[in-house]
């Protein structure tokens, strides 16, 4: 079974601008995989280039295994996108906008009505079904945009930036609806700048910067690969800084009678440090691990240019050993 | 996935957008053609003798039919992709599994239809200040008709998706579609013009297409029908062509 998207060494090229350079990529089907980088990074380009709004300068890109030139028609029939932009056609309720949508997907019209409803129920647009879209809130276009992704039942759905500007509550609601789908199988490909939602929904995780492939982990390998801080409050403050013996351990300060250690694998390091310290005759009287977040982790690689440990090509390529420590 | 749904969807969506606004798509050729009549063909006609052996009224109205019909498939074409693009809705269409000659013929059908429409309607006009009742050859005046309205409508494809700013519709409009139609024998026959103007006229491809509904309705013309209608038919076939030629570009529609 071919992965839901599969890109090698995918490159475009605006002009001089080199949007994506040489990004190989594999989305495996029915996962929910996460597209993280900063502004800028090709995250759009890329999405654009599986959907036919972007031409490829050069390399590959498939979607179930259909080439997105060649066999461009059986690629976009299993793509549902909900673009970071607001493309709606406002001149009809958003109601036939679905059914329209539905239709260009080969949907009957019989069929398209009930998709259409269904969709709007789906995302709490019911009673909104007669509005043209111009005139619906904030919140409310962002559930249309995922209504409309939905509405051709696609395998593979796009979201990039869903989220974008709504608040916790509604933010909750999508996350809701895009898991459900996701659980019953399509694959979910999700850019966001809330590594918290990444953090939560996905799978696995791709870090893109300069249009090349950073890593690619699930959340957690990622947060492992950060730097926690471990405190260990003693029972008084030692005479001298102590040393804990462990290649985990970046850094050790002392405070008083608190000890801060930053370290790999925190939670890993305690029983270590503990073992040692009290060996050293501390008497260790609470610990408290504060994890590293996938924010953190990001922020690092996106700044240092990360370890491109899973065959990317480029500059990033002579990072392998990268630092994500301060 | 059906193919011919798709198409269906697009043309239905396009045909939808004109016919819901009335007030914008039919009444402006409305009252524009009733002042045509009443000042040019009333008022003015009566003082001006008969051209080919007709009333000067009924001698403008297969124009003026013309007039309003490529203009009308023109604008809505070239519109609807130019606006499409300008509010990027028209991804909706892009991103689907549709084949890039089903969008063009969507867009070329509606925008055709749209101008038969406003075509039949200027006749309809006309027909109340004249005796026209029937037409001459029924078969030209709907050939010609259905060749024309298709014809610009692919050219307002083209112009669709060229065009980068409202402005330049504006332009491809005013300053390139009308003065073509104004010179193409609307207001009257090449016999009044001699010399170089009246050679001039032949390079004009909306002679020919004026002449031939002419010939259609009211059975006269300056041409020779059957040539114009095979070369018109040939354009059309041309210009749609490279319609399908952009569309799968991507001219004006992708990065």
């Amino acid at each position: 079974m071919p992965p839901a998207i599969r890109t090698d060494d995918l490159v475009k090229e605006y002009g001089d601008v080199r949007a994506l350079n040489g990004l190989s990529l594999s989305v495996p089907e029915g996962s929910f995989f996460g597209l993280l980088g900063p502004n800028g990074a090709g995250k759009t380009t890329f999405i654009n280039t599986l959907v036919g709004l972007a031409r490829k300068t050069s390399g590959t890109a498939e979607v179930f295994g259909h080439d997105v030139e060649d066999d461009y028609r059986e690629a976009r029939d299993a793509i549902g996108l909900a673009p970071q932009e607001y493309n709606v056609d406002r001149f009809f309720p958003i109601r036939e906008v679905l059914m329209h949508k539905a239709g260009y997907h080969g949907v009957s019209d019989e069929e398209a009505a009930e998709r259409a409803a269904e969709a709007l129920e789906t995302v709490g647009l019911g009673g909104k079904a007669e509005t043209r879209f111009d005139w619906l809130s904030g919140g409310m276009k962002r559930r249309f945009m995922l209504a409309r992704a939905m509405v051709t039942d696609p395998d593979l759905l796009i979201l990039d930036e869903p989220t974008a500007g709504v608040d916790v509550e509604l933010r909750h609601d999508l996350w809701e609806v895009i898991r459900g789908l996701n659980d019953d199988g399509t694959t979910i490909l999700l850019t966001t700048h809330y590594i918290e939602e990444a953090e939560r929904l996905c799978d696995e995780v791709a870090i893109i910067d300069s249009g090349q492939k950073v890593t690619v982990a699930t959340p957690d390998d990622l947060t492992e690969r950060g730097t926690d801080e471990v405190t260990l409050t003693l029972d008084a403050a030692p005479a001298a800084t102590p040393t804990i013996d462990d290649d985990r351990v970046d850094r050790v300060t002392v405070d008083g009678s608190t000890l801060t250690l930053r370290a790999s694998s925190g939670s890993e390091v305690v029983p270590v440090a503990v073992r040692q310290l009290e060996a050293a005759g501390h008497r260790v009287l609470d610990v408290d691990v504060a994890r590293t977040s996938l924010e953190d982790v990001f922020v690092d690689i996106t700044r240092t240019g990360g370890d491109a440990t899973d065959g990317s090509s480029g500059d990033h390529e002579d990072s392998e050993t990268q630092e994500v420590a301060p | 996935m059906n193919l011919s749904t798709g198409l269906k969807a697009l043309t239905r969506r396009e045909i939808l957008r004109f016919v819901r606004r009335p007030y914008n798509t039919f009444l402006p050729p409305l009252i524009t053609n009733v002042l045509y009549f009443s000042v040019f063909g009333v008022i003015l006609g009566a003082r001006i003798s008969d051209i080919g052996g007709v009333p000067y009224i009924q001698f403008i109205l297969p124009g003026l039919a013309v007039l309003g019909a490529v203009s009308n498939a023109f604008e809505n074409a070239s519109f609807s992709i130019f606006h499409g693009r300008w509010n990027e809705y028209i991804h909706e269409a892009l991103t689907s599994p549709m084949a890039y000659w089903e969008m063009v013929v969507a867009y070329v059908v509606s925008s055709a239809l749209r101008g038969v429409l406003i075509g039949i309607l200027i006749a309809v006009i006309g027909a109340l200040f004249t005796p026209v009742r029937t037409l001459a050859h029924p078969f030209y005046a709907v050939a010609f008709l259905g060749v024309i309205t298709t014809l610009f409508a692919a050219f307002g494809v083209i112009g669709g998706l060229v065009a980068e700013d409202f402005d330049h519709l504006t332009v491809l409009n005013q300053f390139i579609l009308r003065p073509l139609v104004f010179f193409g024998g609307v207001f009257y026959s090449l016999d009044a013009l001699d010399g170089l103007a009246r050679t001039a006229s032949y390079l004009n491809p909306m002679v020919y297409m004026v002449n031939g509904v002419r010939y259609g309705i009211i059975g006269v013309s300056d041409i020779e029908p059957d040539t114009a209608l095979v070369v018109l038919s040939a354009l059309t076939v041309v210009v749609l062509a490279i319609d399908v030629w952009l569309f799968q570009r991507g001219y004006g529609l992708t990065d």
